[in-house]
């Protein structure tokens, strides 16, 4: 037992008996996560992929129980850290004195508002379960490229938001319309138009006066560091061809009736300058459903299900700079209007889809990309990776940021403490038809051998180096303490003024830091 | 501390040229169109530079004065948001600050400082073949920055990806006088190194774990002083092909705009009454009349379009899927062929306003604007009818990818006529009242409005909207009293 008795009872007052645990069994195995290693050596501990072990694991099924929860908290001084699917080591608690709110009891669509072209959901509803219910309505969701499994709420609310989809559904920062969320200290607040008194409803929010959407997160969440979001309303866009969805066959190797009018294009533009002249060009035109660089390596491990299926697409591999564009239309018309454009645009910059011609990729890939599953490939693949870097401005800097990181990831492979992808493992797409861009570098390592993990933990370290000095845009992992402050004099002081946020809404310091920033002192 | 000390430290920032103590013009920024009551600034200063700026935020916070910052160089203002509310107010006027630092075709991006208005802008990005996100008809002469950073409605909802565009990256004094820069622009590096990487403060996100431009937007300049911003532009199209629908029911426009909203069919999008429409295309009171006559109460306006070589392929293939959907809804409306003509309509829609078009009828107007959802806009819209039943103009802006609706009445009247400003006076805040009762989201609440929408609100929206004022200007010295801020 990790609370004392009594204590543990307030809580199981509050959810019930059963949604609480602080057994050793439960809170080892919720220490457990994924990359935890790097973090935990970069912070100069040993670099094992277990956090510090929460003090309890608990499972509210309401705002109300949420709200009692943390008013107790604060009362114990106890830490709380958040999970909606619960998946790396952003969810695991930086100190002894956490409970972890596990939020899989609060997993409904409470609505789906097909005039108003929103959803409302709670934080265990995944990607999948949302997008297959908005599809009858012809609608879709956007979903990070983390995948359909993972929750749109955490994305949306707390973590980050690039996704595959991303040149027609944006990024999840701005998808978000009115909030429910319980502060720090326990007051539940309501964004936007959910926060009127009467008549309250989610179609908004910001205001009234400053959206204070503004503190609740940046280009990355606050990953549980202020609060507890306990619903959100997130847009819906229409649904890029026909809904019709005809998935034969068992896992891995499903049959998939392609779409009609849905066509891939993987071009090989040459060099970066090229690259990023096409990608221009194709955003500008406003036609795709899908616009991403992947590094030759990259495209090979989105159409492969196993390592012995990378090994026959070794010509795909050899393209210098891939473009991966999938085109999707509703109507005949539509689709052909996009081939044109595209077909101009091929014929404008010399270059060449290989698409039918050098290779023709299994119909299972087009759900996938319906499904924002390509993320996946990263593991089935390769076994694992993480991602470093995370710029998001122009094309030009994700591109120079791509190049430059090369060198750098060339010297860990070979000091074989990273998988060789010839340094160039790098996945950019477009936002809101190219208005921006973003670019990170998944790295693959052996979580399982120590030499491995240090070496991808020194890599990731230099690698910021790298976007510091060479002005390449900030990281997405410019988070906890330790970053802020290495950062923050070189961007404005902001880290100054996100402690300030820290310390005012969260006086008690009870939402965990770890991945935010800790108040002053502590 | 006293005035002549006040006055005194001013002239060591400015010289005296650059501040006016004139009571001609004190006056002219001691009201505006609203009903909101007189009060005249101290002084009225014409910052030229930025570290003008710091100090004189700097000086209000160890001298003890308010500063409310404008920035269009005339033409009216409206909302009551920029009149003094204590006797220790100066006007930071920061139409002088004109330039258009940066135009990127490339990143379609432009960097600007407030003073730029929309008349002066739009003619310089056609010229590069780009235009910017407007509100409907913007007036020439306003600073095209405040209108971003207020939260005006664009009128292409499709390319309104989140509540926040047009604007992108900022940089701006807190009220503590500390210069900040949102978004990317936070850095790493100087705009000049940013630059030099290739960087061009289009992601308006950040930096890293919060967004402070979004708070700076909609605070009507409690928060912090914008110096420049960056804004979104988009290619200009070379054939635009407008559509004009008229209908006496508002319902079956609705329906119609849902459906090109849904597919993002189109680029302008929106509808008019039709005294609207009349006041934004003829300028004298008579003909706007004779033109209200001639059309449908309700007009649903919309434009596709194409540029370069496949601008005809692109229109064919919109006009032939609208046409498709018209078909399937069994919409019995059809594209107006008489009263208007689509040069007039593209003259608003593409071009800034000289003669502001609110002001045409009656020389005076009142406004109420909020948002709405889809399904609550007939009701809102029958219940200002009922209290209004002439000169009354309405406009109806889809916003933010079609997730919710931006509601706007104009109450059209002459303001000489002191009997009729009273009545309008009396209901203009019932009417407001009403509907804020009644669902309508005020999300820009000004003026007299700000008490009344602060308490139909959850209190905690204004504790938190408190605590963040209280962060980013500790002493209460930018534009104190609006929104939920004491004075
Ligand atoms: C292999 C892999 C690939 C990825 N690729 C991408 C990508 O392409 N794009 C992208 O945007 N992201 C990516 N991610 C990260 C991903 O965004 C998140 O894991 C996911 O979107 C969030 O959903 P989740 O349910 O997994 O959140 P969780 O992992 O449960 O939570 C994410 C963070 O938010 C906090 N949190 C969760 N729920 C709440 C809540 N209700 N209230 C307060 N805080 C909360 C958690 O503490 C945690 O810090 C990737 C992750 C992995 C593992």
């Amino acid at each position: 037992m990790f609370l004392e008795k009594e204590i543990f009872k307030e809580f199981e007052d509050i959810v019930g008996v059963g949604n609480i645990d602080d057994g050793v069994v439960i809170t080892n195995v919720y220490a457990y996560n994924w990359c935890m290693e790097i973090f935990n050596y970069m912070d100069g501990k040993e670099p094992i992929p277990f956090s510090p072990i929460p003090k309890a694991v608990i499972l509210p099924s309401s705002t109300e129980e949420v709200q009692k929860i943390v008013k107790l908290c604060n009362k114990y001084r106890i830490q709380i850290k958040i999970q909606s699917t619960g998946l790396g080591p952003w969810n695991q608690p930086s100190t002894d004195n956490c409970i972890i709110f596990d939020m899989r009891r609060m997993n409904k669509i409470i609505k789906i508002d097909e005039k108003n072209l929103y959803a409302v959901i709670e934080p265990y509803v995944s990607g999948a379960q949302l997008q297959v219910e908005t599809m009858k309505y012809d609608l879709t969701i956007h979903m990070p490229g983390a995948g359909p499994m993972v929750s749109p709420l955490a994305s949306a609310t707390s973590m980050n938001g690039p996704g595959f989809t991303s040149p027609c559904t944006g990024h999840s920062a701005r998808n978000v319309l009115a909030v429910e969320w319980v502060l720090p200290d326990g007051e539940v607040m309501k964004l936007g138009s959910y926060g009127l008194k009467n008549n309250s409803d989610w179609f908004h929010g910001d205001g009234p006066g400053p959206s204070l959407r503004g503190i609740m997160r940046g280009w990355a969440g606050t990953k549980s560091g202020l609060g507890v979001f306990t619903k959100v309303a997130v847009k819906l866009f229409p649904y890029p061809c026909s809904t019709d969805f005809n998935v034969k066959g068992n896992s891995p190797n499903y049959d998939f009736d392609i779409p009609d009018f849905m066509k891939l294009y993987v071009m090989d533009c040459g060099n970066f300058k090229k690259l990023e002249d096409v990608m221009l060009g194709v955003e500008e035109e406003e036609i795709s459903f899908m616009c991403s660089y992947l590094s030759g390596f990259a495209v090979m491990a989105i159409f492969s299900n196993s390592i012995e299926s990378l090994m026959d697409k070794i010509p795909i591999g050899q393209m210098k700079a891939p473009l991966v564009v999938i085109i999707t239309a509703r109507t005949k018309r539509e689709f052909a209007y996009k081939q044109k454009v595209m077909d101009f645009l091929l014929n404008n910059f010399k270059i060449e889809n290989i698409i039918g011609k050098i290779y023709t990729p299994k119909p299972i890939f087009y759900a996938e990309a319906l499904r924002s599953n390509l993320g996946l490939h990263g593991f089935i693949a390769t076994g694992g990776f993480q991602s470093s870097k995370g710029v998001a401005d122009t094309a030009a800097v994700c591109l120079r940021s791509t190049k430059s990181n090369i060198p750098l990831k060339q010297e860990f492979i070979k000091k074989e403490a990273i998988a060789n992808d010839f340094g160039e493992g790098t996945w950019m797409t477009s936002y809101e038809s190219g208005h921006y861009f973003h670019m990170e570098s998944p790295t693959m390592f052996d979580q399982t051998e120590e030499s491995s993990v240090k070496g991808m933990a020194e890599y990731m370290e230099k690698s910021n180096q790298l976007d510091l000095l060479k002005h390449l845009g900030a990281p997405f992992f410019v988070e906890g303490t330790r970053m802020h402050e290495l950062f923050g004099p070189y961007m404005s002081n902001y880290h100054i003024w996100l402690r300030k946020i820290k310390e005012t809404f969260d006086p008690n310091n009870i939402s965990d830091s770890g991945f935010y920033i800790s108040p002053q002192n502590k | 501390m006293s005035e002549t000390k006040i006055y005194l430290e001013l002239v060591k920032i400015y010289g005296s040229k650059n501040i006016s103590n004139d009571p001609n013009v004190l006056e002219k920024y001691s009201e505006d169109l609203s009903f909101f009551p007189k009060k005249e600034p101290k002084y009225v200063i014409w910052p030229r530079n930025r570290n003008q700026i710091q100090k004189t935020i700097k000086l209000a916070n160890s001298l003890n004065f308010s500063i409310i910052p404008v920035s269009s160089s005339s033409g009216p203002r409206h909302h009551g948001d920029t009149i003094p509310r204590n006797n220790k107010t100066i006007i930071l006027n920061l139409s002088k600050l004109k330039k258009i630092i940066n135009i990127d075709r490339k990143n379609r991006v432009v960097m600007i400082e407030p003073g730029v208005s929309f008349g002066e802008l739009i003619p310089q990005l056609y010229k590069r073949g780009l235009k910017i996100l407007t509100p409907l008809h913007p007036r020439a002469s306003k600073s095209v920055l405040t209108a971003a950073l207020e939260r005006e409605p664009i009128t292409i909802p499709r390319y309104m990806w989140d509540s926040s565009d047009p604007l992108l990256c900022t940089e701006v004094f807190f009220g503590n006088g500390e210069l900040f820069r949102t978004g990317a622009a936070a850095g790493p590096g100087s705009i000049k190194q940013q630059k030099k990487s290739g960087q061009a403060q289009v992601n308006p996100m950040g930096p890293t774990q919060f967004s402070p431009f979004r708070i700076i937007q909609g605070a009507q300049g409690s928060i912090g002083v914008v110096t420049w911003a960056t804004l979104k532009l988009e290619i200009l199209p070379s054939i635009q092909k407008v559509y004009h629908f008229q209908s006496k029911n508002i319902e079956e426009l609705l329906d119609f705009q849902y459906e090109l909203l849904k597919y993002r069919l189109c680029d302008e999008l929106f509808i008019l009454n039709n005294l609207n429409l009349a006041c934004l295309i003829r300028e004298d009171p008579s003909e706007i009349l004779t033109l209200t006559n001639s059309l449908a109460k309700w007009n649903l306006i919309f434009v596709i379009s194409g540029r370069d070589k496949l601008a005809s392929d692109k229109i064919a293939y919109l006009e032939g899927d609208i046409l498709d959907i018209i078909k399937e809804k069994k919409l019995k409306i059809s594209n107006n062929k008489t009263e208007t003509n689509e040069i007039d309509i593209l003259n608003f829609l593409n071009q800034a306003d000289i003669n502001p078009w609110r002001l045409r009828l009656n020389g005076g107007y009142q406004d109420i604007f909020f948002i709405s959802n889809y399904e609550k806009i007939s009701e809102l819209i029958t219940l200002v009818e009922k209290q209004i039943t002439k000169n009354l103009g309405i406009y109806i802006q889809p916003i933010n990818q079609g997730t919710s609706y931006h509601c706007e009445f104009n109450i059209y009247y002459n303001p000489n006529n002191k009997e009729e400003t009273l009545d309008v006076k009396e209901k203009f805040l019932r009417i407001s009242i009403d509907l804020m009762n009644s669902g309508a989201f005020f999300n820009r609440p000004y003026g007299l409005w700000a008490k009344d929408v602060y308490e139909r609100h959850e209190d905690s929206t204004q504790k938190a909207l408190k605590k963040v004022k209280k962060i980013f200007d500790p002493n209460n010295v930018l534009n104190p009293g609006v929104l939920c801020f004491d004075d």
